[in-house]
């Protein structure tokens, strides 16, 4: 029978129903509320704890180059391997996570080159990311790769990752290291312009976020959010890589010879515009491998009883000594000093001035390094003499008020605010300071300290015309599609003398070349202008009871109108003469014999240099052999005819070359003659140059000199382009350099 | 005579309007339901299966299946199961028995609720609940007003803690307070005296506590350690649980967005199964939460409008007990998924992944919608 639901089972039914779906809605909607709006951000952060994970992307820092746009420094792509020792440690099977944990520890340390132990302790870690190591290159990475790919059956590439980054190249390792520096493991600049245009180099670090499984894997379709790195600024140097080599080159060579005990240091500097075209500090370091002691500094680290630590010597090694060291310039500064009385028409290049050996001053006795003094003498004179006694007097005339106001005018009590790290500050008697001894030893240019870059900004100032200019090395930032984005301009500080004064001083500085001390910066074919300096390292000579010097030069080019200055510095030379006119003054010499003609200057030889030494030798080649002969007469030089052919099929030395008078140019002219035999190149050290060029021409082979032959000194070589005991072709050139080492004529 | 008992023979080709509000809010859950499947499923299946389709498009299947079933059902006269009333009680429970004596059907599990027929699997415990509500419905029926004598009430709870004496031993703890919860909802609704309810209630704690001292062996107190601080061992026991609440937890106020879960990225466990409310609440948030479980509330209103408007008890309590099982079922889901109650094993009505219970649910649905032709039919 079928009855329906009666009142009482439909007021039950209601009630169930209601009280069912208050029950419903109210409970979840609390515990729902609970989570997900009151809880909510807790949750969900855990969650994206464990679900995302960031990988950095790094951006490409921005290359170094020089200023022909030549790369010193750039960035590889270089990889890091980690492991993710949580989804080993997640697993259950207790065998096969020991299984797992020593393969990995035996491949990687393999692979990677690190102890068994070590790796395998990453493996132990309570982590998800532990970094094994950075910066591997490509052929590492491979054989991780290779690694997991073996052991697939572990399921290896589960626990080991590989990210890639990059790496800093330094392809022409240790050249302008100093000014370059370097990178951290992180590629975050250390030292030098890596360390200060960091903020420019780096670019902005780009992220993927992207979210994982519970497995540890990328899905192909999770959750993923790129935040894109911004490459790197670029930098254009104002250093020319050519000039930077020639620099490094000389100075290196000069470091060597002369046993440095505190290295040296050169910088080339445009005097009007302040760009720095070479700046090299010796002994210096690889960027490539920052970390590591040259051979001779890891010698004085390993020598028995050494007092140095590592760490001592790497900053030594990394020091810019043109910016970061200073020291007294000595007889360099008297430029300055002169160029002050001259502004102020307190003397004349015709003033005179008498030196009897010794002068003093409030009770201070000063001597000058001529016994029996330089007499009297004008001004010009006395700078081509660098004569203490006469610029002592020149001191006292300018007085302290205008010798202070002149000294901070040249930049030398503040900072030159080059563009790189670790610039010093100067040490200097101020004006309130100053007393008559202090201005005497000051007009030498001892007892103050300053650094090399501010000594070359002053003398620019002093041969440019008279305008303080602030040095820089970046001329230019690009951005990575390489727009320039900034370029340096030069700043004129201000105009210190006037140019009148300054044509003064480069006169001065051509005599000082021509009749003094600085004879041997002398450049063949090429009027340049120089002054020299021997300093006493007072602080470390009262320390030690021996007597340190710093040897120094300073060099314009062209003197009428100079493009360069050129400062080269050896910080305590050992090598027999310390003076800057011997030690200093020819590696100007070297330097600005190559840098002016590659600047685009031509030689204009004298008729006694040209008659000497720099017969330019014709190109004879396909001429006839009579043609070709007296060609070769013509320009002041010997042939000799090797085979029975009518023409000239090659010649030695080329044409174009510049050989000294006299010298003999090998004319081939069959095919597959035989050739002349090979020489043995004889020892050229020492040797006057008459004895040269009879020891190259009985060994068969040519000559070239090179330095300052033309003086009335005592002229010999010290240096020859090709090293005794090689073989060579018979007519080879071999580059021989002077140099004048009469005491006399260096000494200042 | 042969009026009357033409009368009371069940037609099986039944005609009258079904109720079209019950069959939209059906068609509407198990459309959601299947979307956020196919959301929730994703990445599992392409994982483990390498084909990010493979259980939406069965579970579609067997949708498509169910619905056909639930049309049929409800043209099918539903007086048809009041004389099977009793053959389902006694094969439910002989199919149990059969379940407890074999070893486990589905291997790597040490509970013993799958049977497994070639392809089809299912929890018989699925038809313990159905034999419940025919039997209880059919019974209370056909003897209006017995339900306050002390022998009929007996007769009743023994017949219900029969089953889920079966049902707890699985163990299936779930289905057994599911089969009580309902046998008790429609014993109040034929007319269970007051006092006799709150005698009721005490049995029902005391079985409850029973069910879980029972499984104290190792079944049950962990679920309740892990329950109250999930945190406890959040790598072994507590993983589901916290994994769930970080789901959810994450869906804020609108959710990530449908498709957007990062959660079921395997790290909830069968993100499709038990715990797919974590998923949806953090793909949908807690708007589109609340959303869904309106859906429901709405469903059991108009599933017990059905019951209040049916041509007879049978009708009315068969219509009770049918909604009142989904009902509870999804409410029981949700506060596992949320952490409310301890972790039982409760799937989500129309949106967990399973076959055989999704042909089963619908066809239930199916005989709610005869009650309610057969009520139109009678208007007329």
């Amino acid at each position: 029978m079928a009855t329906k639901a009666n009142k009482k089972m439909l007021k039950s039914i209601l009630l169930i129903m209601l009280a069912f779906v208050i029950l419903f809605v109210s409970v979840t909607g609390y515990r729902l509320t609970t989570i997900m709006l009151i809880n909510g951000e807790k949750y969900q952060s855990l969650a994206s704890e464990q679900q995302l994970y960031d990988t950095l992307i790094t951006a490409p820092r921005g290359n170094i180059l020089d200023s022909k746009m030549n790369i010193l420094a750039t960035s590889d792509t270089a990889y890091t391997i980690y492991i993710i020792p949580n989804s080993i440690n997640n697993l259950q099977d207790e065998n096969k996570k020991t299984l797992i944990k020593t393969t990995i520890a035996k491949g990687i340390s393999e692979i990677l080159e690190i102890d068994f132990e070590t790796a395998l302790g990453y493996t132990e870690k309570k982590t998800s990311y532990v970094t094994v190591k950075k910066r591997v290159d490509k052929s590492v990475a491979d054989k991780i790769r290779q690694f997991t790919a073996d052991n697939k059956d572990l399921g290896i590439a589960r626990y080991i990752g590989i990210d890639e980054t990059t790496k800093r190249y330094y392809p022409n390792d240790s050249l302008a290291s100093v000014v370059l520096g370097f990178v951290g493991d992180d590629n975050q600049g250390l030292a030098g312009i890596e360390s200060y245009y960091d903020a420019q180099l780096t670019g902005v670090t780009g992220r993927v976020v992207a979210a994982k499984n519970a497995l540890g894997a990328d899905m192909p379709f999770s959750y993923q959010v790129v935040e894109e790195a911004k490459q790197g600024n670029s930098l254009v140097l104002t250093i020319d890589s050519y000039l930077q080599h020639i620099a490094e080159k000389y100075l290196e060579q000069a470091v060597e010879a002369n046993r440095a005990g505190d290295r040296g240091a050169c910088v080339i500097m445009d005097v009007n515009t302040g760009a720095i075209r070479a700046m090299a500090t010796k002994g210096d370091f690889n960027p490539n491998s920052p970390f590591t002691l040259s051979e001779a500094d890891q010698a004085l680290l390993d020598a028995e009883g050494s007092t140095y630590t590592k760490n001592e010597l790497l900053n030594k090694q990394w020091r810019n000594k043109t910016v970061s060291d200073t020291y007294e310039p000595g007889s360099v500064f008297k430029i300055v000093t002169g160029a002050m009385a001259l502004e102020e028409d307190l003397a004349t290049l015709d003033s005179s001035y008498n030196c009897a050996w010794s002068i003093v001053i409030a009770g201070q006795v000063y001597h000058c390094h001529k016994k029996g003094g330089h007499g009297t003498q004008t001004l010009k004179e006395a700078m081509v003499h660098s004569c203490n006694p006469a610029f002592i007097t020149i001191g006292q005339l300018v007085g302290t008020s205008k010798f202070s106001k002149y000294f901070e005018a040249f930049g030398l009590t503040k900072k030159t605010g080059i563009d790189l790290p670790g610039e010093s500050i100067s040490v200097y008697h101020s004006e309130k300071n100053m007393g008559p001894t202090e201005l005497a030893s000051s007009s030498f240019g001892q007892t103050f300290n300053i650094t090399p870059i501010q000594l070359i900004t002053a003398v620019s100032a002093a041969v440019n015309g008279g305008n303080l200019v602030k040095p820089y090395v970046v001329s230019q930032v690009l951005d990575y599609n390489n727009n320039v984005i900034k370029s340096t301009q030069t700043i004129v500080k201000r105009q210190v003398i006037s140019e009148e004064t300054s044509k003064k001083i480069r006169t001065m500085m051509q005599a000082v070349i021509e009749d003094g001390g600085a004879k041997n910066a002398y450049v063949a074919g090429f009027k340049t202008g120089a002054k020299t300096g021997t300093s006493e390292k007072v602080a470390q000579n009262n320390a030690s009871g021996e007597v340190k010097y710093i040897a120094s030069t300073v060099g314009i080019a062209p003197v009428d109108d100079p493009e360069l200055a050129v400062l080269v510095m050896i910080d305590e030379p050992n090598g027999g003469s310390y003076y800057g006119g011997a030690v200093a003054a020819p590696v100007v010499s070297e330097i600005l014999t190559e840098a002016l003609p590659y600047l685009g200057y031509e030689p204009q030889y004298t008729d006694k240099e040209l008659a000497q030494y720099a017969l330019n030798i014709p190109s004879v080649i396909n001429d006839d052999i009579a043609t070709a002969k007296n060609k070769i007469v013509a320009a002041g030089l010997k042939t000799r005819v090797i085979g029975n052919g009518e023409k000239v099929l090659r010649q030695l030395p080329l044409g174009g070359q510049s050989l000294a008078k006299g010298g003999t140019v090998i004319l081939y002219t069959e095919e597959g003659a035989t050739e002349e035999p090979n020489v043995t190149v004889p020892n050229f050290i020492g040797a006057t140059v008459s004895e040269a060029n009879n020891i190259a021409s009985a060994a068969g082979l040519n000559i070239e000199f090179t330095g300052n032959i033309s003086s009335n000194g005592y002229i010999t070589a010290y240096k020859q382009s090709i090293d005794p005991e090689t073989q060579v072709p018979t007519g080879t050139i071999v580059t021989v350099y002077f140099r004048d080492t009469s005491a006399a004529n260096v000494a200042d | 005579m042969p009026t009357k008992r033409k009368k009371e023979k069940p037609k099986f080709w039944q005609k009258g309007k079904l109720d079209i509000g019950f069959l939209i809010l059906v068609l509407v859950l198990l459309l959601v339901g299947l979307i956020m499947l196919y959301s929730a499923s994703y990445a599992y299946s392409y994982t483990y299966y390498q084909n990010s389709y493979r259980f939406i498009s069965r579970q579609a299947g067997f949708a498509l299946v169910g619905v056909v079933f639930m049309l049929i059902a409800s043209r099918i006269d539903y007086h048809v199961y009041k004389k099977l009333a009793l053959p389902i009680y006694v094969g439910t429970a002989a199919l149990l028995v059969f379940l407890l004596i074999m070893p486990p059907m589905v291997s790597g599990m040490d509970v013993k609720r799958w049977f497994v027929i070639g392809p089809i699997n299912f929890q018989p415990s699925e038809f313990g609940k159905f034999s419940i509500i025919v039997l209880f419905s059919a019974w209370i029926s056909s003897n209006p007003g017995k339900i306050k004598k002390f022998r009929y009430i007996a007769w009743l709870l023994g017949l219900l803690a029969v089953m889920c004496l079966l049902v707890v031993l699985e163990p299936h703890l779930s289905a057994t307070l599911l089969i009580f919860a309902i046998g008790i909802i429609l014993m109040i609704v034929g007319g269970l005296p007051m006092k006799w309810l709150g005698v009721g209630a005490g049995i029902g704690i005391g079985g409850g506590a029973l069910a879980i001292l029972s499984g104290a062996v190792g079944y049950g107190s962990d679920r309740i350690k892990y329950w109250l601080d999930p945190w406890a061992d959040p790598k072994g026991l507590g993983y589901q649980t916290i994994q769930s609440l970080l789901a959810i937890g994450s869906g804020g106020l609108l959710g990530r967005g449908i498709g957007q879960s990062r959660q079921k990225y395997l790290w909830v466990p069968e993100p499709h199964n038990d715990f797919i409310f974590a998923i949806v609440c953090e793909e949908l948030g807690i708007i589109g939460a609340i959303a869904i479980i309106l859906l429901f509330c709405a469903l059991i209103w108009r599933g017990f409008t059905i019951a209040m408007r049916a041509k007879d008890q049978f009708g009315t309590l068969l219509a009770v007990g049918l909604t009142f099982q989904v009902g509870l079922q999804a409410l029981l889901n949700i506060l596992v998924v949320t952490n409310t109650i301890p972790n039982t094993g409760i799937s989500l009505p129309f949106f967990s992944y399973g076959g055989t219970a999704l042909i089963i649910l619908l066809t239930e649905m199916g005989i709610i919608l005869s009650v309610s032709r057969a009520s139109s039919i009678e208007k007329v």
